[in-house]
């Protein structure tokens, strides 16, 4: 009802605006421009031919204005684009699409509130397409980001499905502040916490594996403060904007997608057997001045260890069937235009009941009744039940890499499970968890172009999630003996995150050399996630999520629960931004380039001393291939120079942390009631700021043959935003969230990429593709010591001079030959057998020298094939839990990893690690096995990753007609095939559970039971009807 | 003037929303106050004092994070299956890092700051309640920096003027580092605290149970500061205060005191209400044995120690039979308890010793010393068997008493400290695993992030014990 009223207003509303602007000797005429994807080009010039009448298309290619009703031919012309002249005889309406003539250089991307051409745009902008991005099957959309952006560090989340990569866009210019990118998807931006769920089961919660990679035409990676400035205070680390395909004018055509496949794992550790590891545990002992046989854990007699010898890592995983169902739909006349989007997938990971399946819809339509006004709707909906297992510290995966030893056994003779000794196998058996995610995205836009070259849009958007967690311990987890008496429980959230924005959009052509672009716009985001005071659970026979009854008596047990008063809803997080905008956009003779952008941004998250904060950016572009003096040289085809600078912030601070935080107690005291002080609030906290300046050269030569882009920043973050270093003595309590005064952290690089068309023929075409980006961090300022920040629980700090997450280690020089002990050396670099935490000095960098990927295609006739090639050079990796497994046979009982046999066994012994001892305090100096951290654990992080690897068939069209395809193709594709890389611990490439977004940071490349990435096979097939 | 109208439009929008955003920016964290809020009034006061008291009974602090700790630094567990944390305590070699440690480190500290916020907020405290409220805070601050310079600093008599580094002493709100004080500053601020609290703390409370601080757990606390410092006059004075008080009793057996309110030995108690808030759980955490086997057990040597007195009951408290091949402590086999935190047992062995150490110059002191340790023993050993004779010489009723300290407190986090008291007073090492009493790692080092956050802050030197 009130839909259709609000349609009739603004059908009224349209009209009255035709009539004022119209006059009787001329004619409206409109319509949009596009290139050949469909994408709207802006800022093409419309003129009447002969005439001095004309318009600018705005932000999405439309135009619209008043032309004599004499006038017959309309010139568009663009540069970068071939010059189109079309009959409007007749016509009020005219759509365009036009032919690009210089290759990615005319492309339109995807700015903040936006889009620009290409070779207008004075930022730092990477764009990567749906086709690149969907070539793999990969956890999340993110993951297919590698090697595909300079200056885009992406490490790929571990082997667990669902599991999320680690994103750094030039670099890390904080310490306990987030540094990943700000997401926005359609222009909302989402919520993209990873730690919703803490570190529950050693996974964090993957918020972008519930986006579908199938339903995003693009991505688009805004770097430098010319492109994120106006995202303001959450522009620091970069945005990466995310569109969702939408219809296309063109008859209804559909789209069918499958992939088949197998996942498995990339590399894996490789650990000793049993009678191996009985032997080592025998030498340790008698190492250590014993006598007689090692005692054994879990009290094992010898004769019952050398019976056994369990491959828990064979028990635990098995090859991982992929297969993903994608229907799509496209339909559009010049009023209406629809996409549609159906996706069913199932993606097992190799480790036995671990698998995310998604189920996905989406439904985008632009609908333009008058002219004047487009309604676009954007609706997504994804379902992701992410099949849990434990792993790493929580066990499962986790406990065949430590403390499942091969001398243990899952089962006992008579058939049941052991209990006393590690056991996965029962833990992955008789516990289940899924995590269901649903994200619901949707908004409604409203563009009116109520006069000429003014542009007006509304959005209104919601982004609903909807989390559960549901885990089951079967009765033989609980140790009982009635089926019945499993516990079953669930820990849901749910929230929304409610986005409006007002933008408007003015065009002025101030002369013909002169042309600017005023955008201003508003913004409100309000997000409000809930949650339960406590878990739903109770003994029960089966996991709530199993069927009809399961679920109807979970909501009868909820529904008791908050009746009873034994529950109740609470905040689990809520924060609002409302933020003005402006940018200007100056055009000198479609040479010049200047933008101006500045936007305000208050925040409940920042403290009520500081609720605003203003960040101004500008940058400028120059296309010097435009420029005379170029003009008579053929080989350049295109060249241009930018340059920005430009204040961003980093906003990603928890919500709630300015404000005191006293809470009354749960329980009474002595019939009292109790209240406690658990935090210290900070009403001056505020966003980091980052000085961010950008400059770069995007080239074109040899007819569009070679093109390339170099740039170099420099970003100086200051105000660096801190929780812990506090004296623990000041209040007892934890850590207070506050900006570190006179602390500076510079991230300084270079990016450059670069892609030839070596062969451009009809039949045959081969191209090379590659980038490499080199990026210097460097805390520059800071007064506290090394200890006070570190990465969660792993050996990574901030030193000053050194960079962020350094690995602060005792320095190991290696082995005794005479007596098989460590040598190791002290702070000054002199040799000395006795271990000291006061000997640790910077000893390496979780962060590499440089990133980067090849890709090359080859295609011939109707074959294509192609490969992606990524790499890290630089930096270290650290094996936090590499110590425990060379302490395998020491009384820690852990897992003992085959390259560690390489040890010192007898005087004259040259080998790499020292004598097994059966404690790790034996070795003189070391505390215990939890301080005997040394570069006898740190590894060169280089690697290079055959990550892509594709073969593809497409028929051709003729041989279709007959079936009534319009297309077809059939494709072979393999990720992660190949890994060269020196790390003996397995995969190198590491993104472990992190505890908080500061370990985040910090680690990087920092090795926990860190189960190694996937690798799959899959087959695939294309058909468009 | 249309035109423009649409030009305005959104500016015009912008501004009304700008208007009703100040609302907007405001998302104070559900249940979350701020200071003004949950201190503005004498109750919110009240309340914040009345939490306190589960911070001392906290897994972190004394309920039982304290007391493992202090056994763990002395003689008579079994550390050989340590690893970690508690490797590097039981080998008096506790480095830098540390998370046990750490948390108990700031759990004490945390206690003292709700301490300092109370006293700063006494002016909204009615005249009838104000001293009472005083002498808690107080109270409670002595309490933890007592606790907390007993294991992070060398023993009071270490060095003669004791200006030897102690902990950081923070009488004051300071939202920042200081440096440690000298131990003897710690110590008078701790002993003008208890004193401080003695005159202004009630006699009594209402419900007759001592489960919040009274004048009497002032008293009881400023017998064992003396104790522990060797000043035995003083020590016996305020012991002497409080037995005569005649408002606790001894239990009549010795397995009542960690018990569910059945004790009448209690001098400070953190109560105990059933699955609500229930202290101790690091006690029972550590120690239980009847659930499976206890991270702490004891060594061959002190479990044959322990029960070779033939008469004596008390060695129920211990089985190597429970969980076979560890020799565990049964006293704190139980769900839940009230946990004493001074209780008359050790103010009766602190009387009776500290009696016998000035019998020269107090003969009365001696035969009340006598009728103190004869009371122990009479309950221990199920009779007056084992009694001394009233005539027994002050060497021996300090020796006796030593035997039944160690005893009667076993699992109580004594013994450490009477490794330290009796190292100081006179150099003698009785620690049965052969380090000398001030051995530098014979105390905890202190945590990392002290130092991190103000570089001079002066560490413990670490190791060096055996």
């Amino acid at each position: 009802m009130l839909r259709r009223k609000l349609f009739r207003a603004s059908l009224l509303l349209a009209l009255l605006l035709i009539t004022c602007l119209s006059y009787s000797q001329e004619k409206i005429i409109s319509g949009r421009v596009t290139d050949s994807l469909g994408v709207g080009i802006p800022g093409v010039n419309v003129t009447v031919k002969g005439g001095r009448e004309g318009a600018q298309t705005g932000p999405d290619g439309t135009y619209r204005f008043a032309v004599p009703s004499n006038v017959t031919t309309l010139l568009f012309s663009s540069i970068g684009y071939a010059t189109t002249e079309v009959n409007i005889s007749g016509k009020n309406s005219v759509d365009v699409q036009m032919v690009n003539t210089s290759s990615s250089l005319g492309e339109v991307v995807v700015v903040g509130y936006g889009t620009q051409r290409r070779r207008e745009v004075t930022g730092a902008v990477s764009r990567v397409s749906s086709e690149k991005l969907n070539a793999i099957p990969v956890p999340s959309f993110e993951a297919a980001l590698q090697g595909k952006a300079p200056g885009v560090q992406v490490i790929q989340g571990n082997g667990l499905a669902g599991s999320g990569s680690v994103i750094r866009i030039r670099g890390v210019g904080s310490i306990s502040a987030s540094a990943d990118p700000l997401y926005v998807i359609d222009g909302i931006p989402i919520v993209s916490d990873p730690f919703l769920r803490g570190n529950s089961g050693a996974m964090n919660q993957n918020p972008l594996s519930s986006l579908n990679p199938a339903d995003i035409e693009s991505v688009e990676i805004l770097k430098d403060a010319g492109a994120t400035g106006i995202y303001g205070s959450r522009g620091a680390n970069g945005v990466i904007l995310i569109t969702t395909k939408r219809g296309r004018t063109g008859k209804a055509s559909f789209s069918y997608a499958n992939k088949l496949g197998i996942s498995n794992y990339a590399i894996k550790p490789s650990f000793v057997n049993g009678q191996e590891w009985l032997q080592l545990r025998e030498e340790a002992w008698i190492n250590s001045g014993h006598t007689g046989l090692a005692p054994l854990p879990g009290s094992l007699t010898w004769a019952e260890a050398s019976a056994n010898n369990t491959d828990w890592w064979d028990l635990l995983t098995r090859t991982g069937f992929i297969n993903e169902h994608n229907l799509s739909m496209n339909a559009g006349t010049s009023k209406l235009k629809t996409f549609a989007n159906l996706t069913y997938g199932e993606d097992q990971g190799y480790i036995k009941a671990n698998s995310y399946d998604r189920l996905s819809a989406r439904l985008n339509v632009d609908y333009k009744p008058i002219d004047i006004l487009k309604v676009s709707l954007t609706t997504g909906y994804n379902r992701g039940v992410n099949k849990r297992v434990p792993a790493a510290w929580d066990g499962g995966i986790g406990d065949a890499m430590s403390s499942a030893l091969p001398i243990y056994t899952p089962y006992n003779v008579i058939g049941t499970y052991v209990t006393t000794t590690a056991n996965p196998i029962r833990r992955i058996n008789e516990t289940h968890r899924r995590e269901v995610d649903n994200r619901f995205l949707g908004g409604v836009t409203i563009e009116l172009q109520p006069i000429k070259n003014l542009f007006l849009k509304g959005a209104g958007s919601l982004e609903y999630r909807n989390a559960v967690d549901d885990q089951y311990e079967t009765y033989l987890w609980q140790q009982k003996s009635d089926p019945d008496s499993g516990y079953a429980k669930r820990y849901p959230y749910w929230g929304t995150n409610w986005t409006t924005t007002f933008t408007a959009n003015y065009i002025w052509d101030a002369g013909e050399n002169h042309k600017f672009n005023f955008l201003v716009g508003q913004e409100d985001q309000s997000v409000s996630l809930k949650e339960y005071t406590s878990e739903i659970g109770q003994w029960y026979g089966n996991p709530f999520w199993d069927n009809k009854n399961t679920k109807s008596s979970y909501e009868h047990l909820r529904h008791d629960l908050l009746r009873n008063g034994l529950m109740e809803e609470r905040q689990k997080d809520a924060w609002t931004f409302t933020s003005f905008f402006a940018r200007i956009n100056y055009n000198y003779k479609s040479r010049y380039f200047l933008q101006l952008t500045g936007r305000a941004d208050g925040s409940s998250k920042f403290g009520t001393n500081n609720k605003y904060g203003f960040f101004p950016a500008a940058s400028a572009a120059w296309n010097i291939s435009d420029e005379k003096f170029l003009k008579g040289i053929k080989w350049i085809s295109f060249l241009k120079l930018r340059a920005s600078y430009g204040i961003v912030g980093n906003a990603n601070i928890p919500s709630g942390v300015y404000y005191d935080n006293y809470q009354r107690g749960g329980n009474d005291y002595n019939g009292a009631p109790t209240l406690y002080l658990n935090n210290l609030g900070n009403p001056d906290l505020k966003w980091e700021t980052m000085k961010n300046a950008d400059a770069g050269l995007e080239f074109a030569i040899l007819n569009n043959r070679v093109t390339g882009e170099v740039a170099y920043y420099h970003k100086v973050s200051t105000d660096i935003l801190l929780s812990p270093g506090i004296s623990p003595s000041a209040t007892g309590l934890g850590d207070i969230w506050r900006n570190l005064t006179n602390s500076e952290i510079l991230n300084e690089g270079m990016e450059f990429s670069l892609n030839l068309k070596i062969i451009d023929q009809d039949k045959f075409k081969w191209s090379i593709g590659g980038n490499i980006a080199k990026n210097h961090n460097e805390v520059l300022k800071y007064e506290l010591g090394p200890d006070a920040v570190s990465g969660g629980t792993n050996d990574t700090r901030i030193v000053e001079g050194y960079p962020i997450g350094v690995n602060y280690l005792v320095r190991y020089y290696g082995v005794d030959p005479s007596d098989g002990l460590p040598i190791w050396l002290d702070k000054d670099g002199k040799q000395t057998k006795t271990f000291s935490l006061d000997h640790r000095v910077y000893a390496g960098s979780v962060l590499p020298d440089y990133v980067g990927g090849v890709n090359t295609s080859l295609e011939y006739g109707n074959f294509e094939l192609s490969a992606l090639l990524t790499f890290v050079i630089g930096g270290n990796l650290y094996e936090n839990s590499g110590k425990y497994q060379f302490l395998g046979v020491s009384k820690k009982n852990w897992n003992f990893r085959e390259d560690f046999l390489d040890r010192w066994t007898k005087p004259g012994d040259v080998a790499q690690y020292p004598k097994l001892l059966y404690d790790a305090a034996e070795y003189p100096g070391v505390p215990s096995e939890d301080q005997f951290n040394s570069t006898m654990f740190l590894r060169d992080a280089d690697y290079l990753r055959l990550r892509e690897l594709s073969l593809s068939y497409t028929f051709p069209r003729a041989s279709l007609v007959k079936v009534k395809l319009k297309g077809l193709r059939l494709f072979l594709t393999g990720s992660n095939l190949l890994t060269f890389t020196k790390f003996p611990g397995g995969d190198p490439e590491i993104t472990r559970d992190f505890e908080n977004p500061q370990d985040r940071n910090l680690s990087p490349n920092i090795t926990y039971l860190t189960a190694p990435t996937q690798k799959t096979i899959v087959f695939g097939l294309n058909v468009n009807f | 003037m249309k035109r423009s109208l649409f030009i305005f439009l959104p500016v015009i929008a912008a501004i009304i929303l700008a208007s009703g955003c100040k609302k907007f920016l405001e998302k104070p964290p559900q249940g979350q106050l701020t200071e003004e809020e949950a201190l503005k009034d004498e109750a919110g006061i009240l309340t914040f004092l009345n939490g306190e008291y589960t911070l001392i009974g906290d897994a972190d602090f004394l309920g039982g994070r304290v007391q493992s700790i202090s056994d763990m630094l002395a003689d008579q567990l079994n550390g050989s299956r340590f690893t970690g944390d508690f490797a590097e305590i039981f080998k008096r070699q506790n480095s830098i890092f540390g998370g046990t440690r750490d948390a108990l480190y700031k759990k004490g500290y945390r206690i003292i700051n709700v301490a300092n916020i109370v006293l700063n907020k006494l002016s909204l405290i009615s005249d009838a309640n104000k001293n009472n409220v005083k002498g808690q805070a107080l109270f409670c601050r002595a309490l933890a920096h007592f606790e907390l310079v007993r294991i992070f600093a060398q023993p009071w008599g270490y060095t003669s003027d004791n200006a030897h580094n102690g902990i950081p002493l923070r009488t004051e709100i300071v939202v920042g580092s200081i440096q440690r004080a000298s131990v003897k500053e710690v110590y008078d601020q701790v002993i003008a605290d208890l004193k401080e609290a003695e005159t202004l703390l009630p006699d009594a409370l209402a419900a007759g149970k001592y489960y919040t601080a009274t004048k009497w757990a002032a008293k009881a606390y400023l017998a064992k500061v003396y104790f522990q410092m060797n000043d035995f006059a003083n020590a016996y004075s305020y012991a002497d205060q409080v037995i005569a008080s005649n408002k606790f009793t001894l239990d009549n057996t010795y397995d009542k005191r960690y018990s569910p309110g059945m004790s009448t030995e209690g001098i400070f108690t953190i109560a105990n209400e059933v699955n609500r808030y229930m202290p101790g759980a690091e006690l029972r955490g550590n120690y239980r044995s009847d659930k499976g086997i206890p991270t702490l057990n004891f060594t061959d040597q002190f479990y044959n120690y322990a029960i070779s007195r033939a008469a004596d009951v008390r060695k129920v408290w211990y089985s190597n039979t429970l969980q076979s091949g560890y020799n565990v402590l049964t006293k704190y086999n139980k769900d839940y308890f009230d946990l004493p935190i001074a209780h008359l047992t050790e103010i009766k062995l602190i009387r009776a010793e500290s009696g016998a150490e000035i019998a020269s110059s107090n003969a009365s002191a001696l035969s009340t010393a006598i009728t103190d340790i004869n009371s122990i023993l009479t309950r221990a050993y199920g009779g007056t068997s084992n009694n001394l004779a009233s005539n027994a010489s002050a060497a021996l009723v300090i020796s006796t008493t030593r035997t039944e300290r160690e005893l009667e407190l076993i699992g109580e986090g004594s013994r450490y400290n009477e490794i330290k008291r009796i190292g100081a007073r006179s150099g003698t090492n009785i620690d049965r695993r052969g380090s000398v009493w001030n051995c530098n790692g014979f105390i905890l080092q202190f945590p990392k992030s002290e130092q991190d956050a103000f570089s001079a802050f002066i560490m413990n030197p670490e190791g060096g014990c055996f």
